[in-house]
Parts: C-alpha cells; sequence; structure tokens
C-alpha cells in the first residue's frame, strides 16, 4: 500500500518535471514579448519587469507586420476552403465507392519533401507570372491541406448509413444535393476538425511563402525570418512576432483537442 | 427509374481534387525528376543529361555531409522520441491525467509553428544572453555554444525537435496503450512478474503497432526537416548543419543549380519513401 502511494507520487514528480520543460521556453517567449525592449536580451535575465505593449507598437507600427499577418490569413483561410472544397466531395466519392487509391496518393503528397515540388513550381508559376500573388499561395498550401482535408473526413464520411443517401436518392434528389443536404450535415464534426487542421498547417507552413511570396504577399512567418536576418536583430520585436504567429495555433486546437492526435495521425494507420 | 438512379456514380465528385493533384502534384514529381537528368541553366535551354547529375552527387563532398547530418538527426531525434514518448505516454496512461490543463501544455509544442520554436530558441539558447546558459550557471556547469558550435550545432536541432514532437508520440502512445485490453497486464500482475519483464514482453510487443505509426509520422518530419534549421543556422556554422533539405534548397534557390538540387532532392524522397516502406512492412511483422 505504501509502495503504492510512493509510485503514484514518482509518476507525478515525473509528470510536473515534463510539463515544466514544456512549459517554460513558451513562458518565456511570451514573457519576454512584453518586456521593455533594453531588457529582453538582458543578462542575467530578468525575471520581474514592468510589462509594456512597446515591442507590438514596433512590431506593428514601424513594420508592416499587420500587413504580413492579413497575408497570412488570406493564404491560410483561402488554401483551407480550397481544401475543404476539393477534397470533402472527392472523400465522399472516396468512400462511397470503397476506393483506396486516391488516399495513398495524398499520403505521397504528404510524405514528399516539399522542396522537391517547390522548384518546378517555381518554374511553372514564373512562366505563367504568377510568382508573389495570393493565388499561388493558396493553390501551393492546398498541397498541405487536401490531404488532411481528406484523411481527416474519410472515417466520418465511412460512418454515413449507406441507406440515408440511397433513401434520399429514391425521393429523386440531385447528387449535389445529396452531399450538400443530407452528407454534410451529418459529418459536420469532421469537417470542423479538418478545417482547423487545415488552417493549422497552412499558417505554420513556411517553405513555399519563403520562395514563392513577393513583397506584397509575404506571410508573418516569412517576414519574422526576415527580421533575423536584418543584422541587427530587434530582440522585442521578434518575440512580439513569435507570439502574434503563435496564438492562432494554439487557440484554435483548443477547440478540437479531444480529436487533435487523432487527426495528426489519421492515414498513418492505413497507409 | 429508381434503379437507375440507385446506381447511380458519385466518381465524378472526385475530379476536381484528381485534377488538382495531377496538376499541383504529379505533374511538378514528374517535372522534378525531368530536371535531375538535365543539366539546367538559367536563360539556356535545359539538356538531357543523363545520371550526370546523381554521378556529380557521388562525388560531392558536401553531398556525403548532408547524408551524415541527415541520418544523424534522424537516428537521434527518432530514437529520443520514441523512447521519451514510450515512458511519457505510459506515465499519462496510468495516472489517467491528460485532462484540461495538462492535456493544453502536452499539446502545445506540436501545435507551433516549427518556425516559432525556431525563433525561441534563437533567443533562449543565445550564448551570451540566453536563459539557458544562466541556468546552467546558476547549477555550477558549464555555458554551452548551442547553436553556434560545429560539434554541438546538430544534437541541438535534435534537441529542439524532440522537445516539439515528444508529446505527440507520447499522447499516440498513451491511446494506443489505453486501447489494449486492460487484462493482460492485470494477469501479468498477478502471475508476478516483475516491472522491467512486464514492460519486455507484454506492453511493448503490444504497443509495437502503435509505436511503428508513431514512427513512420516522425521518419517523414524529421527526414525532410527544414524550418528550424533554416531559421537559427541556415546550415551553419559552415556546413555544420546543412542536411540534404538545406543543401538541396541552397543549391537550388540560392545557386539556381537547378539539376542538381533536383537530383538531392529526388534523392532525399527516395530515402523518405524507403523508410515508410520499410516501417510497414514492420509493423506487418509485429502486428497481432
Amino acid at each position: 500500500m505504501v509502495m503504492r502511494r510512493l509510485l503514484r507520487l514518482a509518476d507525478r514528480i515525473q509528470l510536473l518535471i515534463v510539463l515544466v520543460i514544456l512549459v517554460l521556453p513558451i513562458a518565456w517567449t511570451f514573457l519576454s514579448a512584453f518586456k521593455p525592449r533594453t531588457e529582453v536580451a538582458a543578462f542575467p535575465p530578468r525575471l520581474f519587469f514592468t510589462p509594456t505593449l512597446e515591442n507590438f507598437v514596433e512590431l506593428f507600427g514601424r513594420n508592416d507586420f499587420l500587413h504580413n499577418t492579413l497575408n497570412s490569413l488570406i493564404v491560410a483561410c483561402g488554401s483551407t476552403l480550397l481544401g475543404l472544397a476539393l477534397g470533402a466531395p472527392a472523400t465522399f466519392a472516396i468512400s462511397w465507392h470503397r476506393m483506396s487509391w486516391p488516399a495513398t496518393a495524398t499520403l505521397f503528397a504528404r510524405m514528399a519533401p516539399g522542396t522537391l515540388f517547390l522548384l518546378p513550381w517555381l518554374l511553372m508559376f514564373s512562366a505563367a507570372g504568377l510568382v508573389g500573388s495570393h493565388l499561388v499561395l493558396i493553390l501551393t498550401h492546398a498541397v498541405i491541406t487536401l490531404p488532411v482535408v481528406i484523411w481527416v473526413l474519410l472515417p466520418y464520411f465511412d460512418g454515413v448509413p449507406r441507406e440515408l443517401v440511397e433513401s434520399a436518392q429514391i425521393d429523386g434528389a440531385r447528387q449535389d444535393q445529396i452531399l450538400t443536404r443530407v452528407v454534410f450535415p451529418v459529418v459536420m464534426p469532421g469537417i470542423v476538425v479538418a478545417s482547423i487542421l487545415s488552417f493549422v498547417f497552412s499558417w505554420n507552413y513556411f517553405l513555399f511563402a519563403l520562395v514563392l511570396s513577393g513583397i506584397e504577399t509575404k506571410t508573418a512567418i516569412v517576414a519574422s525570418f526576415n527580421f533575423i536576418g536584418e543584422g541587427v536583430t530587434n530582440w522585442g520585436a521578434l518575440m512580439a512576432a513569435a507570439v502574434v504567429i503563435a496564438l492562432p495555433p494554439l487557440i484554435l486546437t483548443l477547440l478540437i483537442q479531444r480529436r487533435l492526435v487523432g487527426g495528426l495521425a489519421a492515414g498513418a494507420v492505413k497507409g | 427509374m429508381a434503379r437507375a438512379r440507385l446506381s447511380s456514380s458519385f466518381h465524378w465528385m472526385a475530379a476536381p481534387a484528381v485534377i488538382f493533384a495531377a496538376g499541383m502534384i504529379v505533374f511538378p514529381f514528374g517535372y522534378a525528376i525531368w530536371l535531375s537528368l538535365s543539366d539546367v541553366a538559367l536563360g539556356a535551354d535545359p539538356r538531357f543529361i543523363g545520371l550526370g547529375n546523381f554521378a556529380r552527387l557521388l562525388a560531392d563532398e558536401e553531398f556525403w555531409n548532408g547524408l551524415r547530418l541527415t541520418l544523424f538527426l534522424y537516428v537521434v531525434s527518432l530514437s529520443l522520441q520514441l523512447v521519451l514518448g514510450t515512458w511519457l505516454g505510459l506515465l499519462l496512461a496510468r495516472s489517467r491525467s491528460a485532462q484540461g490543463l495538462v492535456r493544453t501544455i502536452m499539446v502545445s509544442p506540436f501545435m507551433l509553428p516549427p518556425v516559432v520554436v525556431g525563433m525561441m530558441a534563437i533567443v533562449i539558447l543565445d550564448p551570451s544572453f540566453g536563459i539557458a546558459n544562466w541556468l546552467l550557471e546558476q547549477a555550477g556547469l558549464p555555458p554551452g555554444l548551442w547553436l553556434s558550435d560545429p560539434d554541438t550545432v546538430m544534437l541541438t536541432i535534435a534537441a529542439l525537435d524532440t522537445w516539439q514532437w515528444t508529446p505527440f508520440v507520447a499522447l499516440i502512445v498513451m491511446g494506443g496503450y489505453l486501447s489494449l485490453p486492460q487484462d493482460v497486464f492485470e494477469a501479468a500482475e498477478i502471475d508476478g512478474a516483475n516491472g522491467w519483464w512486464r514492460f519486455r514482453r507484454v506492453t511493448l510487443p503490444l504497443l509495437a503497432p502503435t509505436l511503428i505509426t508513431a514512427a513512420v509520422l516522425r521518419s517523414v518530419d524529421i527526414l525532410r526537416f527544414f524550418d528550424i534549421i533554416y531559421l537559427t543556422t541556415q546550415g551553419g556554422p559552415g556546413t555544420a548543419s546543412t542536411t540534404l533539405n538545406i543543401l538541396a534548397y541552397r543549391r537550388g534557390f540560392e545557386f539556381f543549380d537547378l539539376g542538381y538540387a533536383s537530383a538531392i532532392m529526388v534523392t532525399l524522397s527516395a530515402i523518405v519513401f524507403g523508410s515508410v516502406l520499410v516501417f510497414t512492412r514492420l509493423r506487418r511483422a509485429v502486428t497481432w
């Protein structure tokens, strides 16, 4: 009995240590963002300070970071919508006809290194004069979101009773109506999870926008990468940028925590 | 009439996605392979040279360096994440505590953009003002140069990825463990098997398929690891962190050596697909 209680205590202590290791770097970053500019890089590090918003004022005032954040939003929303528009009907067809090759094909896209596609895309989209546009970023990020949508939605579509679709057919519903009025409402929870994961994946993605964005379409992530390259780094503004970029994924995933790991691991089980 | 409609096909609904995939994935993939077989200089017509780029690869010191670093990162990161993830996942399953705040803390690292993890690392691990060295100093330990030292840069990068993704592996392991028939563990306990034996002979074999799933997911990401390296060191100091993916990027987008860069990327892709294939085989072997 005593042994058991000791073991449980040991478990608690181990877990506590892990949680501290996970939280501290994030907490330190958030804390640093609210420090006066001169104290961010102070040594020894200051734990106590007068919190200020001057780093955010600097970030949004002197730099064009608001514009960059808007670009990130446009690209993430656009690629999520495109992923859903392409992926949701496709997943229904895949599920209904029990096709297996499309899922494998999208898994391939999820596994290939992004750099592999990037050179051909650069050549293709340069020829089309699209490099630097929002459209090219939305299209390329949809390559990230589409597999997410398909793999997350597939189990939900598989769970739709076939009779539901068949009785709608007997009632004379058109195929597109069956999809939008009969099937979609049933799989709505899956569509929410797929949308949030797609948004986060697209928001977090760095490589494609690094090469294919222009001055006007630079995303928040690419812009903050450029801060670092500017020689004298403004550490305060950099931490503020980290906070601005980190918040949307952290908040959004709070909503779907329970399904998060399943969603991320989707596809790997069968593949 | 109804019969005819019932047998109707929904295949057309997949058409837009198939067309998109053909244009954005299949065609560029073929294009990349063709580029890897060509000599491409900007402004001149590409010339087919067969396996010439791959021959150059074999003679290139930087390619071998990149391959070595990629495999080093792969082995170190993957083993650390699987071992720590299994330990943490079983810990979570035992204490049934992955709820509320604990779960929020567990998912936060891997939901952060890798770029943000890189930004955090730059400030926290800065050799002169970073809090990491200050903490080491307080503990009476020597400070580290972390990302600025060619000897420690890859280990530091592996540690960053491990920090970010171990919780993910742990949550997968926890889910896998909790879905197992628990009476097996009780039976083993009643039989008087000690902890380590139970883990080796009962828990681990039952968890093997789950662990392989986690390994597949992490393999793909670690082998093509890019964001944190490019943000923090851009492959440096020197070429001490120029993994294959970084090397391919620099050759392609900084030197515009398109054919050669494509050859590196095709090679890297082959390594990724190869490792996934191995793990898929392995999963078949351990599935019970």
